[in-house]
């Protein structure tokens, strides 16, 4: 069922088994894991079905260098489906070597293998509607998939990885349903948790506050909490909750916050390709499923750790679009449709340097001298992502010059002064806003620095291609639009030393026996992968875990008789929803 | 000693399959009634029979010949209630009253969700579901009946669930619905469904018995029409939307039921008119129904059919035609 806090009573009391913060696509995911359980859940959302400018300023917060990261009420959403309402649908999973110790990429190390997430992962591409579990094109394609140049073949870089893509699904649209419909899961709207609350001796939390923005107070007490909330909103939460931990919860040794990593991402270079046109495929393929699939240049594993570098991934990509120079009567299309362009998409896209007049006219131009071109393109937009259902993911452009960018996309280090923190501005409810200080260091630099070497090194040697950029100009393109947007990671890392990680490898957090998280927040490293599909797979396996531990539980209850009124072995007995 | 099984309705998707089955047994031997002539040499080693199942006496004297009876009648509302109580009528006034194999359906659940099992409610409010409701209460006036309540069947021969998917996949008018294809889809493969009635007949203790059938896992709608779309190669499978779906069933739905009405009427084939898809299905393939299927499989000692060997079989079968009818 699907309720609203402001129509529940002032200091009343929500009861479950399990209560879960934040739908969006960890949330909704998880707690799709107990329809039809038994299990009772609470599924805790500050927004409502729609973008509520008065809940997403909740979001707002300060960072320490505007040039660096986007405001953190940008890129994320603060309502039912959380921020799949905007996502772009990249879908790709962790390679193994993410979750191994590196010497060479300091704090790395996941306390698992990828084999305990991969009974999880193709669930999770369904819940992403991404199709089959199938990464590689050789094994997506029953005749292989077109290459993406042909006869390039390199030591350091495969191109047969695939990034597959969701509808993109909103996770509210799609699910809620399901969840309306479900007799033992209670969604509960505009309830926004404020703080969490332990047992005195602080092992526990014994129960979440909860405010709506009208005004009202309630609690939420349940066996197990999650912390489903976005990778900022999870560290907020943690440092805000100092009643019985001094400095907020599982941040006994200072780690909350800190580790904090997006993607190191940019776009350089210009790529001559020294074959015909149809040589080049650096576009979609629909797999039989029906799901658009694209191929990228990927730092081989073993190269990685020969070159002791991050890991990184190349596609290949049209010009800048800011630069008329292009001659493109499409990329200047876009460029004059900026306005209406979404501001997420339309920043690293399009840029946010103020063009002249000059410029604007001669992108013009490029429109009127070529209006076939520009023309198709827009029906095919209109088409293929406007009014479709499954959206054509991104702006491809094939140069019939045979000239391209490269777009690049890697991991970044773990880093303790890379943080995010509690501010003095306070936000509508009285809870203190984020104030997020991202940093990269110099090994972040030397990994796209030399991963691009590489490759310029690989497209010469092979003799498929010239790539002229600047090495000098490596770290401004890196950070030309600061830390990628929505990638909010390792905040709450995972590991087993407390004192440089927030969570256990069952994401449950140091110390306290029933609070869990749920997110991004938990990577203990970032990969090169979008992490949402992974989030999805972490949620699914924490979903296993906690039916798991409630199953005991009860088993427990009915061998010793009912809880003791103190409460102790399960303080909160499920109870019926509001 | 063979058992002498009377199938009626015979000449349909179930039927058919049944009298095969029991004609390849070394337990029984069928005799097929049918409503429909059939053109058949003397190399045709099945008895026939040809009467309306819905005439008492026509079916008085069909079971005097027979051991057991299994009721396949499909049709209108009107023949599947007035079908029932004429063949209990029938069975009853016997000398020694046959057994009697009554093919029901989910439907008698109506628009309910979540695990359902065999003693819920029946509560099917269209006329499908209140003469499938009809004909069961019937049977329970019979004291020799077992009542199979199978979910969606499908196999080859299928028109429905097989055939007339197949063509919507084929055209892109089905395939990933998204959430409106998140139903549960209690898919029961034929062969699977003719072996439970075999058992019905063969094992002791089932007289009185009532059924679920469905295979134990079922798939979602989606994953059926996803996997099948697959298997028959009607790739890459297309996504769609409710936009779509609301046009498909609510607007062009009546006038293309209509035109196929006035076709018929008129003794045309309407075979090239784009087939009706009517809200119902809409309203099916979003209903997270799940039959209880937990005393079929314990009972009737079923092994179930995998679903990628049920659509394999299907899928073959549909390009089997499709070449037929080509050539």
């Amino acid at each position: 069922m699907i309720l609203d806090a402001n129509n529940l009573p002032d200091d009343g009391t929500l009861r479950a088994d399990v209560c879960i913060v934040g739908a969006g696509a960890a949330g909704i995911s998880m707690a799709l894991q107990f329809l039809g359980s038994g299990i009772e859940v609470l599924l805790l959302e500050s927004g409502a079905l729609r973008e509520e400018p008065d809940t997403q300023a909740l979001y707002a917060g300060a960072v320490a260098d505007e040039r660096l990261h986007s405001p953190p009420d940008r890129y994320r959403q603060r309502r039912f489906g959380g921020t799949t309402t905007i996502w772009g649908g990249r879908c790709t999973p962790l390679d193994p070597i993410d979750f191994e110790a590196r010497d060479y990429v300091p704090h790395s190390g996941w306390p698992f293998a990828r084999e305990a997430l991969l009974p999880y992962y193709p669930q999770a591409n369904q819940l992403c509607e991404a199709g089959d579990f199938s990464y590689t094109a050789a094994a997506t394609f029953r005749d292989g998939g077109r290459p993406m140049i042909e006869g390039f073949e390199s030591a350091y870089f495969s191109s047969d990885t695939l990034e597959r893509f969701s509808c993109p699904t909103d996770f509210g649209a799609r699910y809620g349903q399901r969840l309306r419909s479900a007799s033992n899961i209670s969604v509960v709207m505009h309830a926004n948790v404020t703080a969490i609350r332990l047992l005195p001796a602080g092992d526990r939390v014994a129960a979440l506050d909860v405010r709506t923005l009208g005004g009202k107070r309630l609690q939420a007490h349940a066996a197990h909490f999650v912390l489903a909330a976005g990778g900022l909103e999870v560290a907020r939460l943690l440092l805000a909750s100092r009643d019985v931990q001094a400095h907020g919860l599982g941040n006994q040794h200072d780690v909350v916050g800190r580790y904090y990593m997006c993607h190191l991402a940019g776009t350089i270079g210009a790529l001559k390709i020294l074959k015909s046109p149809g040589a080049v495929h650096h576009g979609y393929e629909i797999s039989e499923e029906g799901i658009y699939c694209r191929r990228r240049l990927a730092l081989r594993p073993e190269a990685q750790r020969a070159q002791r570098l991050g890991n990184f991934i190349a596609r290949l990509h049209h010009p800048r679009v800011t630069d008329p120079a292009h001659h493109s009567s499409v990329l200047s299309l876009l460029y004059l449709a900026k306005p209406l362009i979404p501001y997420e998409y339309a920043r690293r896209l399009l840029g946010d340097e103020h063009a002249s007049v000059r410029t604007w006219f001669k992108h013009l131009g490029n429109v009127v001298t070529g209006p076939l071109e520009a023309i198709a393109f827009a029906w095919h937009m209109l088409r293929d992502r406007k009014l479709a259902q499954r959206k054509f993911p991104s702006i491809i452009v094939t140069s019939k010059a045979n000239l391209y960018s490269i777009d690049f996309h890697a991991e970044q280090q773990p880093n303790a002064a890379s943080r995010v923190m509690l501010d003095s501005a306070q936000d509508a409810l009285g809870m203190q806003r984020l104030r997020i200080d991202w940093r990269y260091t110099p090994g972040d630099v030397d990994t796209v620095t030399r991963a691009i070497e590489l490759l310029a090194a690989e497209f010469n040697r092979r003799g498929v291609g010239r790539l002229d950029y600047e090495p000098a100009t490596v770290e401004a393109e890196m950070t030309r639009y600061g830390a990628y947007g929505g990638h909010h990671i390792g905040t709450a890392r995972m590991g087993s030393d407390p004192r440089v990680s927030v969570v256990d490898g069952n994401c449950k957090v140091h110390g306290i026996d029933n609070l869990f998280v749920a997110s991004a927040a938990t990577f203990p490293t970032s990969s090169q992968a979008n992490p949402t599909l992974t989030v999805v797979a972490l949620s699914l396996r924490l979903a296993a875990h906690l039916r798991g531990l409630v199953r005991a539980e009860a088993a427990a209850t009915a061998i010793a008789g009912p809880p003791q009124p103190d409460g102790h072995r399960n303080p909160i007995a499920a109870g019926s929803p509001v | 000693m063979t058992v002498r099984v009377l199938v009626l309705g015979a000449d349909g998707f179930i039927g058919s399959h049944l009298v095969g089955s029991l004609a390849a047994s070394d337990w029984a031997s069928p005799i097929a009634c049918g409503h429909r002539a059939r053109a058949g040499g003397g190399a045709d080693p099945i008895a026939r029979l040809q009467f309306d199942a819905t005439n008492e006496s026509a079916l008085y004297q069909a079971l005097q010949t027979a051991d057991a009876v299994v009721n396949c009648i499909a049709g209108s509302a009107r023949t599947i209630a007035d079908g029932a109580r004429a063949l209990v009528a029938a069975a009853a006034r016997q000398s020694r009253p046959p057994p009697l194999v009554h093919l029901s359906s989910m439907a008698v659940y109506g628009n309910v969700t979540g695990l359902v099992a065999e003693s819920a409610p029946l509560r099917g409010e269209d006329a499908y579901a209140q003469a499938k409701i009809a004909a069961e209460a019937n049977c329970g006036h019979y004291s020799r009946a077992i009542v199979l309540r199978p979910g969606i069947v499908y196999g080859p021969r299928s028109r429905q669930w097989t055939e007339r998917v197949a063509r919507w996949l084929l055209a892109h008018r089905l395939g990933d619905l998204g959430a409106a294809g998140d139903g549960c889809c209690n898919l029961v493969y034929v062969a699977d469904l003719v072996t439970a009635i075999a058992q019905c007949l063969h094992l002791p203790g089932m007289v009185g018995q009532v059924f679920n059938l469905a295979m134990p896992q079922p798939p979602t709608w989606n994953e059926y029409f996803v996997g099948f779309a697959r298997t028959l190669g009607a790739v890459p499978v297309a996504r769609i939307g409710r936009r779509r779906l609301k046009l498909e069933t609510k607007l062009l739905a009546p006038p293309l039921k209509v035109a196929e009405i006035l076709c018929r009427k008129a003794g045309m084939s309407a075979l090239r008119l784009p087939e009706a898809m009517p809200p119902s299905l809409l309203r099916l393939w979003q209903q997270d129904i799940r039959l209880d299927v937990t005393r079929a499989g314990q009972l009737l000692q079923l092994r179930w059919t995998a679903l990628d060997d049920g659509l394999r079989q299907a899928a073959r079968w549909c390009n089997q035609r499709a070449d037929a009818l080509n050539s």
